[in-house]
């Protein structure tokens, strides 16, 4: 593994409540690594088990699901 | 989630790259913590290479798509808290074990059947490759055959090879 491997990660957040709870993270600077990308979903729970086999699919390192 | 992880289990990726946690509107501070605790459990764990893995993932993906699946999962509360229509409830250990050997037998249709997708192959040739024992192969091969998504191609001396009915 390389030194400056830096992960890839697909994050789905729920709009109402870990993405207003991100949303306070970045208002309130605290600092956190680059590694997510954020999908925002209206609903943790409309996250369905494949969209999970798809992020790893398509080349993420791995797979949040934030409610 | 607990299916997704147990099927991550058995095709052998590491629980770490899939994780749920729970943050509040309030909770910025938290969600900052988590990102850090993955993704340094990630780095740990070094890259993905979905390559490597994509005939599991695909297998994974059938599993999550069969009806036999879905219907369970779909019945998760009803019957271990409501009762089934004769009014029994059924035992969550017991309702969990079921949906584990049901996801266990799914997987290795799956798997068998994605395998086949490259050309008929032996009984011999498809557990050395997926790793699953040949007397579970023969029994999934009788499974997918019933279903009628696999069928006997021909022999190979005298072993059978079987192939993949278009679908």
């Amino acid at each position: 593994m390389s030194e400056n491997f830096e992960p890839k990660a697909l994050a789905f957040l729920c709009n109402w409540c870990s993405y207003a709870g991100a949303d306070l993270a970045g208002v309130s600077r605290f600092q956190y690594p680059p590694t997510i990308r954020v999908l925002r979903t209206m609903c943790s729970g409309r996250v369905e088990p494949l969209y999970i086999t798809e992020g790893l699919k398509s080349g993420f390192d791995g797979v949040f699901v934030f409610g | 989630m607990k299916v997704i992880e147990h099927l991550l289990d058995m095709a052998k990726i590491d629980r770490g790259r899939v994780r749920l946690r729970w943050v509040s509107a309030a909770e910025g501070q938290l969600f900052a913590n988590y990102i850090k605790e993955l993704s340094g459990e990630l780095s740990e764990l070094g890259p993905f290479d979905p390559s490597r893995y994509s005939l599991q993932l695909s297998a994974i993906e059938s599993v999550l798509n069969s009806p036999r699946v879905r219907w369970l999962i779909g019945m998760d509360r009803q019957v271990t808290e409501r009762g089934n229509v004769y009014s029994r409830k059924v035992d969550a250990a017991v309702f969990e074990q079921t949906l584990r050997t049901v996801c266990e037998a799914e997987y290795q249709n799956g798997l068998i059947l994605e395998l086949l997708r490259s050309g008929p192959k032996t009984v011999r040739e498809i557990s050395e490759t997926t790793g699953i024992a040949v007397k579970d192969v023969s029994k999934r091969l009788v499974d997918v055959e019933k279903m009628g998504a696999a069928e006997l191609s021909g022999y190979e001396g005298c072993s059978p090879r079987f192939m993949r009915t278009a679908a």
